[in-house]
């Protein structure tokens, strides 16, 4: 019989085994059932990202832990093995290999032996999942940002120790189970700033007073809500008594910047945003009939903006009570992202929800793997009492 | 908490593993079962230049192929220190998780063992038969 030439074989001597030759295989002299050893299949895509050491496993230990990759997030499961799977490590794993006696008596041998160190009983796979993103609005919920701490902390990069309820990047990456992408997308869809290092909510009430103020320069100085000069407006924000950074926010949340010349940057406030704005500060205390809250919402919208009641799906629901139409605050972005709750909590607001009600509050749900209609078909009801009837959707 | 899954592997490829996977178990005989380090389980061999394989073990003989896998599936080493804060005499326990190779191929017996009527000769030879190492069909 020939003999390998790879000396003490390993799992080389058995991948690379030549025709008509043979090789034993033994259990290894540290063979047992070694838990430390983990086998994860995934994509070849996330290949490099493993060797860029790009992965982390995020998780309390209360949780199931996730995998994440810079922008992605995947559930972790274990897959059973009725089979027995031989694990055969190259000769050389320095792991394995502190007995060198061992490893000379092999090299001795006549015959090249690949040793088992491990039977696998299965092993890790991956799912894309939502990223878990829902305890992110709890943590900075916290403790917002409000004007009261502002007069308190004139310097706000002083940052004062045990502060409770604040939260840095670093802490945030330790308890959400989201990818770098996600926990940062979310962040700014939470409107959430850093000030002194901790990434912050800032209190309803102190946003609307500095929109409000900005309004007001802008009225004053005639400046064009389409196209506000940053510098001029943070410096005069400033000089009203408000924070660099919250001036600078005010922008962020409110507009979008339209050019980006070297010299100058320059916003346009976002009709949508301030208008939705109104609405709620309109709608905070509770319900209100349609009229009133027209005439109200109107008369608060800025001059030249237009204010329509579409901008308003997925955050007011209205109801008919007598001859009266009412409306009151429903925003889709206070309810819970996992489905099961959202649907839950959606019919236990409603029975019954028409299709053009319900889309507004599911569309941003997002399931990997499972289509906007196969949501629909997993949490609903559909009924259609007639052919040309709209569709009513109620809990299943 | 957060564990960064690291890799020394570097911009080059990982150490590759090698997999030999056969249906149901292989049981040695009870004098051994507590003592398994350094035995032999059985003779892989690769009779001619294709990709088949027969792995002899005890009196029996499985014929196989090397498969590619679909996805290939890292082997990660956990490694867990524990620190003892001497101030606060609390316990924080770090994971570490590390890889140290990769699977890409398996040599795959997927078939019932064949019994072997003569007594192997080459392949088994006293140490072997001291294993008398059965594969039992448990899942075919």
């Amino acid at each position: 019989m020939e003999q390998t030439q790879s000396g003490n074989g390993g799992a080389e001597a058995v991948l690379n085994l030549e025709p008509s030759s043979s090789i034993s295989i033994a259990y290894h002299s540290l063979f047992g059932p070694h838990d430390d050893l983990i086998l994860l299949e995934l994509d070849e895509k996330l290949l490099p990202d493993i060797l860029q050491q790009r992965i982390t496993l995020r998780g309390q230990p209360d949780e199931d832990a996730v995998l994440c990759t810079g922008s992605k997030t995947y559930g972790i499961k274990f897959v059973g093995n009725s089979n027995s799977v031989f694990l055969i490590p190259p000769s050389d794993q320095t792991e394995f290999c502190e007995n060198s006696l061992d490893c000379k008596r092999k090299d001795d041998d006549q015959q090249g032996v690949a040793s088992v160190i491990k039977v696998a009983p299965g092993n890790m796979e991956l799912v894309e999942v939502a990223p878990r993103l829902d305890k992110l609005k709890l943590l900075l919920s916290e403790n917002p940002y409000t004007f009261q701490e502002d007069l308190e902390m004139e310097d706000l990069e002083v940052v004062e120790k045990g502060n409770t309820g604040l939260y840095k990047w670093d802490d945030l990456v330790e308890k959400v189970q989201a990818s770098d992408e996600e926990l940062r997308s979310e962040l700014q869809a939470l409107s959430a700033v850093e000030i002194g290092g901790y990434w912050r909510i800032v209190d309803v009430k102190y946003m609307d007073t500095i929109l409000r103020m900005l309004l007001h320069n802008s009225v004053i100085n005639d400046w064009s809500l389409d196209a506000l000069n940053e510098d001029e407006v943070v410096s005069m924000l400033e000089s009203d008594g408000y924070p660099h950074k919250l001036a600078h926010h005010c922008l962020h949340v409110y507009g979008n910047k339209v050019d980006e010349n070297l010299s100058r940057q320059v916003w346009k406030l976002d009709e949508r945003r301030v208008c939705v704005h109104f609405a709620r500060e309109i709608l905070k205390e509770g319900k209100k009939k349609m009229e009133s809250f027209m005439k109200e919402w109107m008369q608060k919208i800025p001059e030249g903006m237009q204010a329509s009641f579409d901008m308003l799906e997925g955050e007011v629901l209205t109801e008919r009570l007598g001859v009266e139409t009412w409306i009151r605050a429903f925003s889709v972005s206070s309810l819970p992202s996992s489905p099961a709750e959202r649907f839950s909590i959606l019919f236990r607001e409603r029975p019954k929800w028409e299709w053009k009600d319900l889309q507004p509050y599911i569309r941003d749900l997002s399931v990997p793997g499972l289509s906007s209609e196969g949501l629909l078909l997993k949490y609903t009801r559909r009924s259609q009492p007639t052919q040309d009837a709209e569709p009513v959707f109620s809990a299943r | 908490m957060q564990i960064r899954v690291k890799c020394k592997c570097g911009e080059g490829k990982c150490r590759e593993w090698a997999v030999v996977e056969l249906q149901g178990v292989v049981e040695a005989q009870p004098a051994f079962q507590d003592r398994l380090q350094n035995l032999e389980i059985g003779v892989l061999c690769r009779p001619s230049s294709q990709q088949v394989y027969t792995f002899k073990v005890g009196y029996h003989e499985l014929t196989g192929s090397k498969v590619a896998l679909k996805k290939p599936i890292l082997v990660l080493h956990k490694t867990k220190h524990t620190h003892t804060d001497v101030g606060t005499h609390t316990n924080s326990s770090n994971v570490e998780l590390q890889v140290i190779g990769i699977i890409r191929h398996r040599i795959l017996f997927k078939t019932r063992p064949k019994p072997l009527i003569s007594k192997p000769q080459l392949a088994v030879k006293e140490k072997a038969s001291a294993t008398g190492a059965v594969a039992s069909n448990q899942t075919a």
